[in-house]
């Protein structure tokens, strides 16, 4: 039992610390339905205090040796454990140097929470405005998921299906995700706009390389909170590819946006101040890195 | 299911009772009777429950109890050395950082893990890592300039 107002109680269930990687994945062969996994448990409790979820057990994979540490290979990328906290990603060199919008991101989460809170689970919770998941799409991350079957690959673009709804069987955890090394030149970024809470109305990450070259230009642009889940808009790289100035490719690149996205209205913001901020936001993260030398 | 775990808080050890689903903060609060970790929001937002656990800031109404089973944890009595308050808990008074007190405890001790792991920080750093706590009061400049003044102590 517990002693808040009854809705600041957990629901019962049985708590579970499997002590491998093989336990944990044998425990989620059998009762992978009816067990929810936890890391940090900042989604997790909330979510069974809140009755959004509810669950027979709970599955704390918290220390498990293969799901954490971070692990940097020049001109090949980075891995990091499921597990890793949010902490130890923002005070991490290697991110702040070479992979500066999720950096910018990390920083402008609950500086405490984050000593809790995992990369794994702020991609798993798969809520629209995640802020790890625009900068991972941008810099094109892969997620390696495992189960006692084996082991699969999937990009994250593809892993997040729906709010809330992720490409995760009951028996497989997320033991991974994988982010190649940033294209050569390029400069990334992120910016959020807040409300009443620390949640973002609008997120957006972009990359840029080689900006005053239009054959090797990349950009990348992933939004969150702007759509039912983050979104990666892959057609504003092939816009960036031609040759023309850049402020007719900026409103180019910007409608694309605006067609792209789907953003809703909450207690938060309304759906039109979003695409209000979606297109000014936008137009200036561009030009800022286009014109970046 | 119930199940024992031991704690140690302040560095005592403790053998309690708990729940699976108890969280860490009702069971400091109830159970161990810590009163200076304070419950709001249960929730994880206004911080008023933070405390150390192994040394790490945490938010106790996010924790659940049976997770922190042999685990070292901190509140602000911690603080106090052979009777002594330290140097940050000096501060706050000397500074009038706090009004009606309710986020004082946790304040204190997520200031001295801020200044134990970095002793350098500067007032703009500063005002960013605060953001996980909140003062209803509305006495982050005094808590600021009671950290800025503490500082010295802290630097090896
Ligand atoms: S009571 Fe824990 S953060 Fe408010
Ligand atoms: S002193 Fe009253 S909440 Fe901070």
């Amino acid at each position: 039992m517990s002693f808040g107002a009854p809705y600041l109680t957990l629901p019962s269930f049985k708590y579970v610390k499997p002590k491998t990687l093989r336990e944990v994945l044998e425990f989620l062969a059998e009762h992978g339905e009816d067990a929810k996994i936890m890391a940090g448990g900042v989604a997790v409790i909330d979510f069974l205090k809140e009755r959004l979820t509810e669950a027979d057990y709970i599955v704390d994979i918290k220390g498990i040796e293969e799901l954490g540490g971070i692990k940097y290979e020049e001109n090949k990328g980075l891995t990091m454990g499921s597990t890793i906290t949010l902490y130890s990603l923002r005070e991490s060199r290697i991110i702040r140097e070479k992979y500066s919008a999720l950096h910018e991101a990390l920083k402008t989460l609950d500086p405490i929470l984050i000593h809790r809170a995992t990369i794994g689970g702020n991609i798993c919770e798969a809520f629209p405005w995640m802020d790890t998941v625009p900068p991972l799409l941008v810099f094109d991350a892969e997620l390696n998921i495992i189960s006692l079957k084996g082991k699969r690959k999937v990009k994250l673009k593809d892993f997040i299906k729906g709010t809330a709804e992720i490409d995760l069987n009951p028996d497989e955890i997320l033991e991974s995700i994988f982010v190649p090394e940033p294209p050569v030149n390029s400069k990334s970024k992120y910016v959020k706009v807040l409300a009443k809470s620390e949640f973002g109305v609008v997120n957006i990450a972009c990359l840029v390389s080689n900006p005053v070259d239009p054959s090797k230009r990349i950009v990348k642009l992933a939004y969150g909170a702007a759509s039912p889940t983050p979104t990666l808009v892959p057609q504003v790289e092939e816009i960036f590819r031609r040759e023309a100035p850049l402020n007719k490719l900026i409103e180019e690149a910007t409608s694309v946006v605006l067609e792209t996205v789907s953003p809703m209205t909450d207690i938060h913001a309304s759906e039109e101040y979003r695409r209000y901020l979606i297109d000014v936001l936008t137009r200036k993260i561009l030009f800022e890195l286009l014109t970046a030398d | 299911m119930a199940r024992n775990i031991t704690l140690i808080v302040n560095g005592v050890k403790r053998e309690v009772e708990i729940e699976d689903n108890e969280l860490l903060l009702d069971v400091l609060r109830e159970k161990l009777k810590v009163k200076s970790v304070k419950a709001a929001c249960w929730r994880g937002e206004c911080g008023a429950c933070t405390i150390l656990l192994n040394g790490e800031p945490v938010k106790s109404c996010i924790v659940l109890a049976a997770e922190a089973d042999g685990s070292e944890i901190t509140t602000v009595e911690g603080l106090i050395k052979d009777g002594e308050l330290s140097p940050i808990q000096r501060a706050f008074i000397e500074n009038g950082a706090l009004q009606c007190g309710f986020c004082t405890p946790a304040f204190t001790l997520f200031c001295h893990y801020i200044l134990s792991t970095r002793p350098d920080i500067t007032e703009e750093e500063l005002r960013e890592e605060l953001s996980g706590i909140i003062c209803r009061c509305g006495t982050y400049k005094q808590i600021i300039r009671a950290v800025m003044q503490a500082k010295k102590h802290y630097k090896k």
